[in-house]
């Protein structure tokens, strides 16, 4: 079952297309990765899936049913993580996590629990009675992350939750949503950070300038880089003839030398390395360290837009 | 529940500035008052007079020191210019007669003698001078008539002593309702800081971007959560006007459960709601809450000057109050200002009061329309 469906969408701001005759479905259970620089249009699509943001062209339904700003039994269950920090300085965690929470749910025994079960989730359970500002970077992103989904809703938008996150809060980010997954929430994460997205996400929609250019579970999108290892040895020292007679070795499809590093990538084939490993023995070249990756969603994006996805 | 809980721990955490607020307000209210205490009420009184005579003390002479005297508080000191200048500059003699060698003499013989006098200029003084000019004009007067020291001393006394009757018909208690109206002109800038101190504080909080993105998304309607807001500080606001109505009770006392009272409490709520509705348009309108203290001195210590809050209406250049018209407070301050004067209320004292209340609710009207027109704009998100 589809739990949002979006069709066609239009977003302009004056001249700037910010969303291109965009369509995605999510399916209920998975957690989708929207993938994309800044400015792909990856915040715009979600404010106009959540009526937050009136657009052009295009519809959009969740669960079933059109979202409208005043769809209220659908906002229901829908909890959102927004970019920007967004909760009151003046009160403490719980009082904050209670305010958010009741605007969902108005039993108080039944907000108590969940406000505990959200508290819990992000392992914010020693700072219940901070303020904001005594909070740190990270604390303050799962105090945000707390607000947003304390009253359990079945889909959930979190747009760049680990912006600015130290490594312990980004792990305990990271696990929350993992829980959330398994308690049966469905997910839209939007990151830039493509290590997030390959750990956490089912698929990946990857967006520049407002369009979908590649979409698919990992594996999928790795197999459109036309590349199917690369290989890197540091601290070495070549001469170009050298460079000239590796590029010459079966399956290489680029080899780029500078600051005593060689990178090298392969079109596909087995035993590339041990061919280069007998190349270098050959040679008498030295080196210090040498090492073969299978190709990332960022050599993805590269191949497909030419830019790296922090540009 | 939601908002008005949230609202009142976010008040929670402004109570140190409030309180201190309210205390500092009231002491300087209740200073203002006991400044006030000798206001306009009546006081009977006589100028203080030294009268150094060189003359004689016999005949017209003698009748015309004992009639000062009489009528005045006489002063005491030592002889000398400098002891005679030294009083008149402390204010110790409102004004000194100099009653000069041969008044008699030239008197009786009609030469219309001159006698030198020193002043403060002061009303004390004025009264002084209308005692001896009228006590001249009069023994002037019957001595050319009669030509006899004797008779004139008599028929001039006969004259001076006729008293008239006046009776002062107003009940008014004067000096309490320029102490009403003293407290009541200060509440303006107690209601309208407070209002806009708390209230744009509070919205700042509940507007801010990151909280109202979280809230549209939400399930409760935004026009509901801000009803909700709407509502509990309208409480607050009720609240404080509450407070300082209660301070006026215990400062001021009885005056206040007169029809006066009545109205100068009802003046109140009408301004605490027009404050209100103020306060929420400068709290739509704000997007920084450094700019909250600059903004609550600006505005309330601003009209407070402008309107005659601190500075009394008929002190204030017409150019000014030609301004404050445009301001809340000036229709608020110019009721006070009449309430202190009514003496019997009807329709004919009551319309110029209920048109300035009339003013008042407009301009409440008028800022719930211009918020709400500036709410709607900025819903919309991006």
């Amino acid at each position: 079952m589809n739990v949002i469906e979006v069709k066609n969408l239009t977003k302009t701001y004056k001249q700037l297309k910010a969303v291109d005759h965009l369509s995605l479905e999510v399916h209920e259970g998975e957690i989708l990765g929207l993938l994309g620089p800044n400015g792909s249009g990856k915040t715009t699509t979600i404010n106009c899936i959540l009526s937050l943001l009136k657009y052009d062209e295009g519809s959009i339904s969740i669960f079933g049913e059109e979202m409208q700003p005043n769809a209220y039994h659908i906002k229901r269950k829908i909890g959102v993580v927004f970019q920007e920090l967004a909760f009151f300085e003046e009160l403490t965690v719980y009082d904050n996590i209670d305010y958010f929470c009741g605007l969902y749910i108005k039993d108080k025994n039944i907000r108590k629990t969940y406000i505990e079960d959200a508290i819990h989730l992000v392992g914010l359970e020693e700072f219940r009675k901070f303020y904001p500002k005594q909070l740190s970077g990270g604390l303050k992103r799962r105090l945000n992350i707390a607000c947003g989904i304390a009253h359990k809703p079945k889909l959930i938008f979190l747009d760049e939750p680990t912006v600015a996150v130290d490594p312990q809060s980004r792990n305990n980010i990271l696990t929350g949503i993992e829980t959330l997954r398994k308690e049966g929430a469905t997910i839209i994460y939007t990151t830039h950070y493509m290590e997030e997205v390959e750990i956490l996400c089912d698929r990946i929609l990857i967006l520049d300038k407002g369009c979908i250019i590649a979409s698919g579970t990992k594996e999928e999108l790795k197999s459109l880089a036309h590349i199917e290892e690369k290989v890197t040895i540091e601290d070495v020292a070549l001469e170009d003839p050298q460079i000239k007679q590796i590029r010459k070795l079966e399956n290489v499809e680029e080899a780029t030398y500078q600051n005593h590093s060689l990178c090298i990538t392969y079109k596909q084939g087995k035993n590339n390395l041990i061919a280069l490993i007998d190349y270098m023995k050959e040679e008498g070249i030295h080196y210090s360290k040498i090492y073969s990756e299978r190709p990332t969603l960022n050599d993805v994006f590269l191949e497909l837009t030419g830019k790296e996805l922090r540009d | 529940m939601t908002v008005f809980k949230a609202f009142l721990k976010v008040l929670n955490r402004y109570k140190g500035t409030v309180i201190l607020y309210t205390v500092i307000l009231v002491f300087f209210a209740g200073f203002s008052l006991k400044n006030n205490e000798n206001g306009t009420s009546f006081v009977a009184s006589k100028p203080s007079i030294l009268i150094v005579n060189h003359d004689q003390e016999e005949g017209i002479t003698q009748n015309l020191v004992q009639y000062i005297e009489k009528n005045s508080e006489q002063v005491n000191i030592k002889d000398g210019e400098y002891a005679e200048d030294d009083a008149i500059f402390y204010r110790d003699a409102n004004y000194i007669i100099y009653i000069p060698k041969n008044f008699r003499d030239d008197f009786l013989q009609g030469k219309n003698p001159s006698i030198d006098i020193k002043s403060t200029g002061d009303y004390q003084a004025s009264l002084a001078e209308m005692l001896l000019n009228r006590y001249l004009r009069v023994a002037n007067f019957y001595f050319k008539i009669t030509n006899s020291e004797e008779e004139t001393i008599q028929l001039t006394e006969n004259t001076l002593a006729e008293q008239v009757e006046i009776n002062v018909t107003s009940k008014l208690d004067v000096n309490r309702l320029e102490k009403v109206a003293t407290y009541y002109n200060f509440t303006n800038y107690c209601i309208l800081a407070g209002c806009i101190y708390i209230v744009c504080f509070i919205l700042s909080s509940f507007k801010e971007y990151g909280v109202k993105k979280r809230t549209i998304i939400s399930s409760t309607p935004y026009a509901k959560l801000n009803r909700n807001l709407l509502l509990s500080n309208s409480l607050f606001a009720i609240a404080l006007w509450i407070f300082y109505v209660l301070i006026s009770i215990f400062l001021i006392g009885d005056v206040m459960f007169s029809m006066h009272g009545l109205f100068y409490i009802i003046n109140s709520f009408l301004f605490t709601l027009c404050a209100l509705t103020f306060a929420f348009l400068i709290g739509n309108l704000l997007q920084n809450k450094n700019a909250i203290s600059g903004l609550v001195n600006v505005i309330a210590l601003g009209s407070s000057f402008l309107c005659g809050s601190f500075v009394p209406m008929e002190w204030l250049p017409s150019s000014v109050l030609t301004i404050a018209h445009t301001l809340p407070s000036y229709w608020y301050i110019k009721t006070n200002e009449c309430l202190k004067i009514v003496e019997v209320f009807d329709m004919e004292t009551l319309k110029p009061i209920l048109f300035n209340m009339g003013i008042l609710l407009c301009f409440s009207i008028v800022f719930v329309l211009i918020t709400n027109i500036i709410s709607s704009r900025k819903r919309k998100i991006g």
